[in-house]
This record gives structure tokens, C-alpha cells and sequence, in this order.
């Protein structure tokens, strides 16, 4: 379709719904074009291609939100669904206590794209089979120094245009291309298994797949795997001192950090999904964390998984300081629920397709980095464990009660690194593990990671990250 | 355009190319959704769509498209671009469509023609829902009711043609209470005469208000007497395991099990394409092959594993109707049910705990099926036969085979379970096992 057919439609469905009743309405339609390669124990999978496109509107009417999609793009067809937007938010009101309304966040006119060297138009089927012989290549047949049964790649080339337009005079349109790569791999040896996944994503061009260098990364995984089978031993329990690598930094950021302190969980509104938040609407300000506790969340990272400039309300995205100095210093807003704390959004509202309403997620989530070499930050130790990666994680509902078991790990005494301990757990409540930060490195690295939210459910290209985070006096458990 | 049009383009442009086979499978869905929380309605939800997927397979090369665009050139040349990018393709293990068609009529189970136009009676029905929470002692709630229908329409190079359609209607609603107090409730039906949103309400309220004295338990092994909600997400990931995809990857613990005990004699699991009441599934697959019921487990010992043609020849057996034309996967899952009421189960119990809603489950290694969930709602303390006070603030954790293999009793009474933390449609009834690892966080 063309772009300005998208734009007619989009504009012709905000004035239906004008017309209709609506108070405030906007309009996104978003095209997706995408193309996957499988390798199953070097066996390719049939391949995948997908291309789709399709309007979604939400409006304000009555007071209620309602939001319709379809993927019909006759003119008829696209305006009718405005209007049943309206209708079916009209009757929705009968159950509605507040009225629910937009904040006054300066509307964004914006073209947006992230740099892109070589176009991702040009991932053709040779080019994604091409790339993930050569991951296979690295690993099969014990190449790594290991035996690996269980060998699953998926390498994924997509586009996402958009154009977004609302009532309040916000008109954006934007161009995200991505490559994303996910590998599972299980290792045999002598009885015992050893499993890791492994994610890698950015947005840009096919460049990507250099910049992440993909394929060291799954090799160097794959010998790591060998060695965990092979020398690990039983981790010491009791207290010790805990040091979180960039991985590790990054998921308890992202489960304990940016979910709680999502401003629709504080305020209920997933709660019969992800659940509610440990934080309440006048946790702002509170110390939850040592002075070395500081996490962000920021959108605008170039070449980010979870790069987006401009929200799916028109709003200019920011970056968020979430715990400043170890003080719940913001959350993530979207128009809706800033308005209800009397702010404006911080452009944290995201929809993953044309079919999905606009909901508060989080970007590129991490720990800031600190004045500490990585080795500097190790001599600190006297006696503890580094977790480098993990494989089980989950956290309770309110985002309080959390747990990460380690796939690699090491013995750290007296600030040197030992022999790999085996599946250590780090089971601790939030305002332990943040108020236990006693230093933190200057090296940062990221992770890609899909963050699943919503009902229907969203899953949300993201970044988690951090530098190695050292917390001091830890309990910890073994599998 | 009818869905049928939609394949006759497809597949007619896709003989015209000289394909070694095609299947064109067209979807059309409407769903309606109200979401409230605080008592009050958040948003609503009305998506309508039409897709069309195309697998064309050409000199042991194959590919899988799928495109909203359905203007017959826009197919027409849809699938031309397929498959010309095929070309770039490895050959890979391949299997033809049989040679003879089938014909499918649609199944007389899981569609109500009632539930085809209800977008305006979810306000009602979400009332209904948070006042009974109320008046059960929920102070608040939270929740979502989804009603869609579907309809899939298939085409094949071979002849096979055929549709059904499916409808439903979910209600999961969560009531708070004082502190940190919550209870769950779910109705879950393809009809809207078995839909019963009060009951749900009811239920929510209730826990909530059984909830607002509870307390951390110690660590430890303990019996555990999973709800239907609880177990239903655990067995999700059993008959994930049996999909002869993720053995053959290395992420099942049902590896080289065909046949061997891999759950207590008392623990029997089936899928279904089509069945009573059945919220999912259809009465052909990706493939084109007839759905059926399979016995995945039966009396503890593992009967199959699930395939489609690619799988199937790979273990030199037949399809079970299961396709994906990737992955095989379950349509409607059914654990048999057992002879115990749930206050039976209760009095059996020495030192176990009551499970009624769980979220997260995790594992540490789908090969060796370690896992671990995290509780919430209702769950509550047992001793010597009664319960004895609410828990909070745990996690549950074991692995798959140990976990089944302990099962001692499973109830007579089974739910329809489906909402945001089980995506397959389960019949399944409340199952009691010992020996659950239960631990609490640090700090």
C-alpha cells in the first residue's frame, strides 16, 4: 500500500471517529514484512515469509478507551471500525468509575528511521541460510569442544513501517528494520546436560550480524557449555558476595526495575495479567536501593533492540532514570497515566502491531555503569560467586520475589577468579538485591530480549543490560 | 473475498508453477475484548482480520508465507514472489501431501452461534463479574473477557479441502483484598451457555478474602494439590515436550521415553483436534490431515509423541494429525479425571499446601525438565487432613517426570482451562503430588 493511501486512511478513520463521538482519537498503520531461515541439527526448516498490514484506532468516548483493528483496507471497511471503536466504548461506559483522559504532551511531527548500512530488504533466503551454515558450521560435530545433540538457529530479517496520527496534531511516521537471531543449544557429556538460548537483536541493516559477531558469540557459548559439564563443582551456599555480569545486571533490571515501575502495573491495570507492583502511586522518591543502585530505561539508543524515538502516542521518546542514587526517581508514563500523576508521559507507550492497543513498555533497560574496571570491581571480593549467565528466571507478580540460576559461574576468593561452580540461585527480594550494590564496573554490554506483556499477549523487542554489579552479603542457594 | 476464493487463487497460481505440492490455508476472526481494573472497565477491544498462509513445497525445497493482503492479483503474486524466493533455498527432508484428498466437513463440536455477536453484552457481563467479586469479599478487581470466533478454510494441491470454525468466551478476573490479598477466578467455554462470569466473580472475591491473613512458609518438600489452573499450565509444557519437534531439538525431557513410565499409573493425558467443549483445535490440520485423538500419556506410560508428515517419517510412523507444518503441537488437551472430590484430596494431605493460581513457570532445562513457577492467590497450608492458614510469597519448583510421577490423586470434577498463562485449551481436574521443593527469596 502506499504511503499515502496509509495516510488518507489513517486521517479518514480519526474523522469518522470524530464525527462518531470521540473526544480524542488516533490512527497507526503499520505494515510488517519479514523473513525467517530455520536450522534444525543442520537440517533446514521450511522458510518463512510474512507480509501484512493493517489500521488500528483507538478512541476516547464517553470517557471509556476503545480500540479496534482490522486488516480490510477498503475505505468502507477502515471507517466503519472507527465508528464500532466509539460504539463499543460508548457501552463500555456503564461500567466505567473514572473517566479516563490524555495528558497535554507536546504532539510529535517526525520521520524517524535508525541507521541502516545494508538495507534489510536484502535478506533473501540465501543470504539468512548463508549466515546461520556458518553459525552451524562453528558448533556442529563438536567443533566447540563439545557435543551438541540439540542444535535449534532461527535468523529473522524484519521491517515495521508505521504512521501514526491523532486528534491532538501528532503525525509520525517511522521505518524500523531488525535482525534477530535465536539459537538453542543442548550439550551432552558423560550423563549430564547442559542447555543455554541464546538472543541476539538490533535494529539496522544486515550489518548487524557482524556487529554482534554471531558467530564467535554461539561458539564461544558452545565451549562454555563444555566446561560447565566438565568442571563445575558445587557453589558454596551460606553468605557470600555475588557479582552480576552485564547478563545477570541486565534481566534483574529489566524483572525488578522497569516492570514494577510501569506506571499502568502501579496503577492496576494488568493486574489480572502480569500482575500489580510492589511500588504504589506515591512511591516516587522512596529509597529502595544503596547509593550505587542506578537503573534507566532509555528508547533512543542507536542500533538498540529496543530503539524507538517517537512513541505510539505521538510522543517524543526519552530516556527514563528510573532509580536514581538508590531513590525511586520515575516511572514509565504513557498519556493516560501521566495525566493521573499529574506529569507528562516520558513517551514509554508501545504497540507491537496494528492489532494491538498502545501499552506502557519498557526500551533498553540496564544498570548505569560505574568507575570500576572489571577487574578492580573483582579484587573487591573476598569471598563470593560471579554469575556470568543464566538459564531459569522468573519473579512474583508484584515484582518483589526473584530468582536467577546461573549456566556459568565462577568461585571468586580473595579477588581472584576460580574454578566455574555449577547452577547457583540467587533467590532475593527486590529492595535486598538494590540496597546490596556496593560497586559497579564501567564495561557495559547488552542483551536482546523479547519482553511479553499485555492481553493479547505483546512481545516486545527489548534490550537488558548493565556493567558487572557487585552486591555484598548475599544468601545463596543451589539446584 | 470468501475464504475459499482466497485458496482457489492461491493454489490455482501455485499448480501453474509446476509445484511438487501446495496447501493455502485462509483464517478469518473476529474478537471482542473488555478489560477492567479498580472495578472499573480499562478498554475495548474489537480486532476483525483475514489472513491467507500458503506452504508451497518445489525439488525438496519448502517454504511457509502468510499475507493480509487478499486482492486476488495481490495473491496471485504473492505466491509467484514465494516462490521464486525459494530458489535461494537448501533442499531438506521433505515428505509429499498424500496422494489422496480428504474432504472436511466442519465439526460438530465448538461453535455458537451466540457468541457471534456479543461485543455489546461484555459491559453486562464484566458487571456481573466485579459485583459477585464484591459481595464475596473482593475489594477491588481486575480482569478480561474475550470472545471471538474464527473460521480456517483449507486447499490443497492434492484436493483436500475442507473448513470449521470455532467460538469462545474467557473470563479471568483476579479480586484484591486488604494488603496484599488476591484470589482468581476463570470461566472458560465455546458456548455462551456455559459461560458463567458470576461464578468466576464469586470465586475471585472469595479467595481474596481467604488470603488477607497470609503468611511465608517455611522451605522445604512438601505435598502439593494443584487446582485445575495450576496443573493446566504445568501439563502445556508436557505436551510441548511430546511434540516430536522439540525431541528431536533437545528441549524435551521425553527423549528416548517412547514407551517407558514417565508419570504415576494414575495420570493419563490425551489431545484432541476436535472434542466437547473443546475451546481450540479443528478437524484438520496444517497438512491437511485429519485431527484425532491422541493418547499422549496413558496409565504413566508415554503412548506417542505428536507429528506432522516431516516428523512422522523421520520416526517411521504416521502423521497424528498435529501439523504445523513446522512444529507439531497440541489442539485441546484432556487429563483423565480420577474419583476424588477435592475435600478427599484435602484429608489425604499430612503437610501440603494448596495451589490455586501460579505465573512464570521458567526451566532451567527443558532436556532434563527442571523448572521452577511462582504461586499467587489463593494457596493455602495443609496439616493432618485440614487447612490450617493462607500462604504467600513461595516458589514451587521440581522437574516434569518427578512431579507427574508422584501424582497420587487427581479429582473427579475437571474445568475447561484457558487465559493468559495456558494457551492450549485443557480439561483437567485438580491432581495432588508429594514432594514439591518449595523455597522462599532472600531479604
Amino acid at each position: 500500500m502506499s504511503s499515502e493511501r496509509a495516510k488518507d486512511l489513517a486521517q479518514s478513520a480519526i474523522s469518522k471517529a470524530r464525527d462518531a463521538g470521540a473526544t480524542y482519537a488516533e490512527a497507526r498503520v503499520q505494515s510488517t514484512w519479514e523473513r525467517e531461515f530455520a536450522l534444525k541439527n543442520g537440517e533446514p526448516q521450511p522458510s518463512f515469509f510474512a507480509e501484512g498490514y493493517g489500521i488500528g484506532i483507538r478512541v476516547i468516548s464517553n470517557g471509556a478507551l476503545g480500540f479496534a483493528a482490522t486488516n480490510d483496507m477498503r475505505a468502507e471497511a477502515v471507517n466503519e471500525i472507527a465508528r464500532k471503536a466509539v460504539r463499543l466504548a460508548q457501552a463500555s461506559s456503564a461500567v466505567l468509575r473514572k473517566p479516563i483522559t490524555m495528558d497535554s504532551s507536546k504532539p510529535a511531527k517526525e520521520k524517524w528511521s535508525p541507521p541502516e548500512k545494508v538495507k534489510i530488504e536484502n535478506a533473501d533466503a540465501s543470504w539468512l541460510r548463508r549466515v546461520l551454515v556458518e553459525v552451524e558450521g562453528r558448533v556442529a560435530d563438536g567443533k566447540a569442544g563439545v557435543k551438541l545433540p540439540g542444535r535449534l538457529f532461527y535468523l529473522m530479517a524484519g521491517l515495521e513501517k508505521r504512521y501514526y496520527v491523532n486528534s491532538d496534531g501528532a503525525r509520525v511516521e517511522g521505518r524500523l528494520p531488525r535482525v534477530g537471531f535465536f539459537g538453542s543449544l543442548t550439550a551432552v557429556e558423560g550423563g549430564a546436560t547442559a542447555q543455554r538460548f541464546i538472543q541476539q537483536g538490533e535494529t539496522g541493516g544486515l550489518e548487524i550480524v557482524e556487529r554482534v559477531k554471531l558467530l564467535e558469540k554461539v561458539e564461544e557459548e558452545a565451549r562454555v557449555m563444555g566446561r560447565v559439564l566438565r568442571e563445575a563443582r558445587k557453589p558454596p551456599t551460606g553468605t557470600v558476595d555475588v557479582v552480576l555480569s552485564p547478563e545477570l545486571s541486565g534481566i534483574a533490571a529489566h524483572e525488578s526495575v522497569g516492570h514494577p515501575q510501569e506506571a499502568d502495573r502501579v496503577l492496576g491495570r494488568d493486574g489480572a495479567q502480569a500482575g500489580e507492583s510492589y511500588l504504589k502511586a506515591d512511591s516516587l522518591g522512596r529509597k529502595i536501593g544503596s547509593a550505587e543502585a542506578n537503573v534507566s530505561d532509555d528508547p533512543t539508543l542507536l542500533h538498540s533492540n529496543g530503539f524507538v524515538p517517537v512513541d505510539d502516542e505521538g510522543v517524543k521518546a526519552k530516556k527514563r532514570h528510573l532509580i536514581k542514587d538508590g531513590v525511586i526517581n520515575e516511572f514509565l508514563q504513557n498519556r493516560t497515566t501521566a495525566r493521573e500523576f499529574g506529569l507528562k508521559s516520558n513517551g514509554a507507550s508501545r504497540s507491537v502491531s496494528f492489532d494491538r492497543e498502545p501499552i506502557i513498555r519498557m526500551s533498553n533497560t540496564f544498570v548505569e555503569p560505574g568507575d570500576y574496571s572489571t577487574e578492580e570491581l573483582l579484587k573487591e571480593v573476598k569471598h563470593g560467586v560471579f554469575f556470568k549467565t543464566f538459564t531459569e528466571w522468573n519473579i512474583d507478580d508484584k515484582r518483589l520475589n526473584q530468582r536467577y540460576v546461573a549456566l556459568e559461574a565462577y568461585l571468586v576468593e580473595k579477588g581472584e577468579t576460580k574454578g566455574m561452580v555449577k547452577s547457583p540461585v540467587l533467590e532475593i527480594t527486590t529492595p535486598k538485591l538494590w540496597g546490596s550494590v556496593k560497586a559497579r564496573s564501567k564495561h557495559m554490554e547488552f542483551e536482546a530480549a523479547i519482553c511479553g506483556k499485555g492481553d493479547p499477549q505483546q512481545g516486545a523487542p527489548v534490550w537488558t543490560g548493565g556493567p558487572e554489579t557487585l552486591l555484598a552479603g548475599i544468601k545463596l542457594g543451589a539446584r | 473475498m470468501e475464504l475459499d476464493e482466497l485458496n482457489e487463487h492461491a493454489i490455482s497460481t501455485a499448480k501453474g508453477l509446476n509445484v511438487d505440492d501446495a496447501v493455502a490455508l485462509s483464517a478469518r476472526s473476529a474478537d471482542s475484548m473488555i478489560r477492567f481494573a479498580n472495578n472499573s472497565v480499562s478498554v475495548v477491544n474489537r480486532v476483525e482480520e483475514a489472513e491467507l498462509s500458503v506452504y508451497l513445497a518445489k525439488d525438496r525445497r519448502r517454504a511457509i508465507a502468510s499475507t493480509s493482503n487478499l486482492e486476488p492479483a495481490a495473491v496471485r503474486s504473492f505466491v509467484r514472489d514465494l516462490f521464486a524466493s525459494m530458489k535461494g533455498l537448501p533442499a531438506s527432508e521433505y515428505v509429499p501431501l498424500p496422494d489422496r484428498p480428504a474432504k472436511y466437513s466442519p465439526s460438530r463440536f465448538g461453535y455458537d452461534k451466540k457468541l457471534e455477536d456479543v461485543d455489546e453484552r461484555l459491559p453486562g457481563m464484566a458487571k456481573t463479574a466485579i459485583e459477585s467479586a464484591l459481595k464475596a469479599g473482593g475489594k477491588r478487581s481486575a480482569g478480561v473477557i474475550n470472545a471471538g470466533k474464527s473460521t480456517v478454510a483449507i486447499l490443497a494441491s492434492n484436493g483436500t479441502r475442507g473448513a470449521d470454525s470455532r467460538t469462545s468466551i474467557t473470563l479471568n478476573i483476579r479480586s484484591f483484598a486488604e494488603k496484599e490479598a488476591s484470589g482468581h477466578g476463570l470461566s472458560c467455554s465455546s458456548s455462551l451457555a456455559g459461560f458463567d462470569p458470576g461464578e468466576a466473580g464469586t470465586k475471585a472475591g472469595r479467595g481474596a478474602k481467604g488470603m488477607r491473613e497470609a503468611s511465608e512458609p517455611e522451605a522445604g518438600k512438601y505435598q502439593v494439590l494443584m487446582s485445575p489452573t495450576v496443573a493446566s499450565n504445568l501439563v502445556e509444557t508436557v505436551a510441548g515436550a511430546a511434540s516430536a519437534f522439540a525431541v528431536d531439538a533437545g528441549t524435551s525431557y521425553l527423549v528416548d521415553k517412547l514407551g517407558k513410565a514417565v508419570a504415576s499409573s494414575a495420570f493419563s493425558l490425551r489431545d484432541h483436534g476436535v472434542t466437547e467443549g473443546g475451546l481450540g483445535g479443528r478437524v484438520f490440520d496444517d497438512e491437511g490431515i485429519g485431527t484425532r485423538s491422541n493418547k499422549i500419556i496413558e496409565d504413566g506410560v508415554l503412548r506417542c509423541y505428536l507429528h506432522n508428515l516431516t516428523t512422522a517419517k523421520k520416526w517411521k510412523t504416521q502423521s497424528t494429525g498435529s501439523a504445523g507444518f513446522v512444529t507439531p503441537h497440541p489442539w485441546n488437551l484432556e487429563v483423565g479425571r480420577g474419583d476424588s472430590t477435592y475435600e478427599e484430596m484435602v484429608r489425604e494431605m499430612k503437610r501440603g499446601i494448596v495451589l490455586t493460581s501460579n505465573w512464570y513457570t521458567r526451566f532451567n532445562n527443558y532436556r532434563t525438565g527442571e523448572f521452577s513457577t511462582v504461586p499467587r492467590d489463593g494457596a493455602y497450608l495443609v496439616e493432618n487432613g485440614s487447612v490450617v492458614k493462607s500462604l504467600k510469597g513461595m516458589r514451587a519448583g521440581d522437574d516434569l517426570q518427578r512431579l507427574f510421577s508422584s501424582v497420587k490423586l487427581l479429582s473427579k470434577q475437571r474445568e475447561w482451562i484457558q487465559w493468559w498463562e495456558v494457551d492450549t485449551p485443557t480439561l483437567c481436574p485438580w491432581i495432588l503430588t508429594d514432594g514439591v521443593a518449595i523455597t522462599r527469596a532472600y531479604g
